[in-house]
């Protein structure tokens, strides 16, 4: 590892990276715009020049260099030695903030970017509170660039990592800079709009206001939001994600640096596709069903009538009679807890991974050749968060286990006489065909529990009826496609009438109190050694954007 | 208990304070000097005739003479001078209201030269405690506080006042107190 000397301070930092990323990395502050350790080094916005000892041509003497350096553009070398703490350095980043405001329309009170956006900061911290400027600012009107992002050209600061990213992550290169000097602006080519499937990231990493998600335009100010360390559901690649909510309701998806899983980037099915879990249809109430009067009792005698009516099951038909389908969409602690409560009644019971979705290949980005690299980014075609775990518990837990065609089939010939099946897909029309003929032989010869999002043709026939929570409202562990555990916390409170699964399955296990994912997985961990230790995005640099 | 700060906890041990009462003397148990206390305030003013007939105002009969330009009461939205509403959805003011009680819901403005307006703009006016913030917060001296202060309603609902609501009272107020000049009118 190589030792620089920054501001005089000596620091150790990796190999192979740009100075900035080694000041940033040991906590300085380093105002940059077009730097992004995900995209290529341009060097264009020259705000992060630094100076640098360099020997002198002639006496061959060390001394600093009359000229700055890109401090992003120069790699670390063993002994350097750089300053940033210096009126050279500061002069430069107050003329280059004063240079970036020169045509900004300074519209931060209908800007979404205002309070994350990088114009604002670094002008606080290094640039100055007045314009010289006298003459009418530039004016360029906002551009509809793709179904959704806006392009804000005069609050643009030419950093082209949107275009970048667009060329080099996403492969597909839809953005462009258009014209020279101070006409130039960030386009789309005529008939071409921004449709890529990652395009949601070229807000992300936009530093400004500029690019805007239509999604999220003029919703809320960022300062409102609360932001939930998360995992993505929407496939096996298992995303880091920020879950922002206020009062409740969630707003938008941010990822998270998650190196190794999906590094800087989320795609855009992850990021718009969260809307299910404020849908108008959720299921809201447990509902217990006797003939056609349908009750709804309180959360707190949910315990009892699961296991009174499963017990009396087993009481009449014996062991083996107890099926539960875990649903590849709960969290590993949820699934464990479940089918431990099941076992416990019946040690026979079959367990049974639900249906596993699949939609199309697995894409990888950038799209086209990668010249022998590995993809960037990959969006997994198994549109679930959890087969892995599920399959996991399964496998430790062993007994008589079916796959899911064999029980739908069993459950048609009556060989259940108590089923809890859990649900929680996204989609309002998973159950199949056969398995929704199936519900009504089963809620008629016995026990049928339907835990779901959605009302459906398996929740119409079931004896009871429990409301199932999206991930937002829950919290647990997903095992991603590379068999990392990832845990996720609860952005939100649940739906009122809904409880936290969590809450209802740790109660069902005859435990009193909060349920603690956390705890919960460290009793986990005495029969599964890979629940002992959990995948934790390590925290990118405070100042790193 | 490090290991359960992690991510994926819902709760965390540090969310948890235990408070302590402090306790009370005896004497303090009696109550005694608190309700003296109190009574002694009550006799000095019942027998200051002098200075009760200075400050008394007739209400309703008479009224106050208020200083107009920095009275704080009933809100109002003010126009610009195309008879639109002034507000910007910036939230501001909601960002600095310490009572909580504006809630703004901000869309694309209609118009070619304003890029933000609020859809809703309700100010409750009983949770609101009068303070001015919001007034101060306002980067183009939209929202005011008048000279009203003769607030009634006869529930609750009727007392979260809607934008057409607040932009009616600048109607009423306008020429009692006309809006301020601002430097920046829109953006």
């Amino acid at each position: 590892m190589p030792k620089i000397i920054i501001d005089g301070k000596e620091i150790e930092c990796r190999d192979k990276v740009p100075v900035l990323q080694a000041a940033l990395e040991a906590g300085w502050d380093i105002p940059h715009y077009c730097y992004h350790p995900g995209l290529s080094v341009v060097a264009s916005c020259r705000l992060c020049l630094m100076e640098m000892k360099m020997p002198h041509p002639q006496t061959k003497e060390m001394g600093w260099a009359p000229k700055l350096f890109p401090s992003c553009q120069t790699p670390v070398r063993d002994g350097m030695e750089v300053r940033f703490a210096s009126e050279k350095v500061a002069e430069n980043q107050k003329e280059c903030m004063e240079y970036f405001l020169l045509n900004h329309p300074l519209d931060c009170p209908v800007c979404d970017q205002a309070g994350e956006c990088y114009l604002q900061d670094y002008s606080l911290e290094f640039g100055e509170a007045t314009s010289r400027m006298v003459e009418p600012k530039n004016k360029n009107p906002k551009k509809d660039i793709g179904s959704k992002t806006l392009l804000y050209q005069d609050r643009c600061v030419m950093c082209s990592r949107c275009v970048r990213f667009c060329e080099e992550v996403a492969g597909t290169g839809e953005l462009g800079i258009v014209n020279r000097g101070s006409r130039a602006e960030i386009d789309i080519f005529p008939g071409v709009p921004l449709e890529n499937e990652l395009q949601g990231n070229v807000v992300d990493i936009c530093p400004v206001g500029s690019l805007l998600d239509k999604d999220f335009l003029m919703d809320q100010r960022v300062w409102f939001l609360k932001g939930a360390d998360s995992i993505c559901p929407g496939c096996s690649t298992g995303c880091a994600i920020r879950v922002d909510h206020n009062k409740g309701e969630v707003w938008r998806l941010k990822p998270r640096f998650n190196p190794g899983v999906n590094d800087w980037w989320i795609c855009d099915e992850g990021r718009f596709g969260w809307k299910y879990a404020h849908d108008g249809d959720r299921l809201n109430k447990l509902t217990v069903r006797r003939g056609a009067d349908a009750q709804h009792p309180d959360w707190s005698a949910f315990d009892e009538i699961v296991r009174l009516r499963f017990e009396k099951v087993v009481r009449e038909k014996g062991d083996g009679s107890l099926a539960c389908v875990l649903s590849p969409f709960m969290a590993c602690e949820e699934a464990w807890l479940l089918a431990t409560f099941v076992r416990s009644i019946d040690s026979d019971a079959t367990l049974v991974l639900g249906p596993v979705p699949y939609e199309g290949e697995d894409k990888n980005f950038p799209v086209g050749a990668t010249n022998g690299h590995p993809p960037k980014f990959t969006i997994m075609a198994e549109k679930c968060p959890n087969r892995r775990g599920i399959e996991l518990i399964l496998k430790s837990l062993g007994g008589k286990q079916a796959k899911f065609e064999d029980f739908v089939a069993a459950a048609g010939k009556n060989e259940y006489a108590g089923v809890w099946v859990s649900g929680g897909y996204p989609s309002k029309e998973w159950v199949p065909k056969d398995l929704a003929s199936a519900a009504g032989k089963i809620a008629e010869a016995g026990v049928l529990i339907a835990h779901d999002l959605f009302p459906n043709k398996l929740t119409e026939a079931a004896d009871v009826v429990v409301p199932a929570c999206p991930w937002t409202e829950r919290a647990g562990s997903f095992m991603n496609h590379q068999g990392k555990i990832q845990p996720f916390e609860a952005a939100v409170v649940p739906l009122e009438g809904c409880q936290r699964d969590g809450q209802y399955l740790f109660a069902l296990s005859d435990e009193t109190g909060l349920y603690n994912a956390a705890r919960v997985r460290d009793k986990m961990a005495e029969t599964i050694k890979e629940f002992a230790e959990v995948h934790v995005p390590p925290q990118p640099p405070a100042h790193q954007h | 208990m490090p290991g359960y700060n992690m991510p994926g906890s819902d709760w965390k041990q540090t969310d948890v304070v235990v408070v302590d009462q402090p306790e009370l003397t005896l004497f303090e148990r009696s109550y005694l000097p608190q309700v003296l206390g109190g009574m002694g305030t009550t006799l000095r003013h019942m027998f200051n005739v002098a200075k009760r007939s200075k400050n008394v105002v007739q209400y309703p009969e008479k009224k106050r003479e208020l200083r107009k330009e920095i009275y704080r009461g009933v809100h109002r939205l003010n126009r610009d001078d195309q008879g639109r509403v002034a507000c910007v959805a910036c939230f501001m003011c909601e960002t600095a209201c310490p009572a909580h009680c504006i809630h703004i819901e901000g869309a694309e403005a209609p118009w070619e030269d304003r890029e933000k307006y609020p859809i809703k703009f309700d100010i409750d006016e009983l949770r609101c405690i009068y303070c001015g913030m919001c007034e101060e917060a306002c980067p183009v001296d939209a929202i005011e506080l008048t000279p009203e202060y003769q607030l009634v309603g006869q529930s609750r609902q009727e007392m979260i006042f809607d934008k057409e609501k607040l932009l009616m009272v600048f109607d009423r107020t306008k020429d009692d107190k006309p809006r301020k000049n601002p430097r920046i009118t829109g953006y």
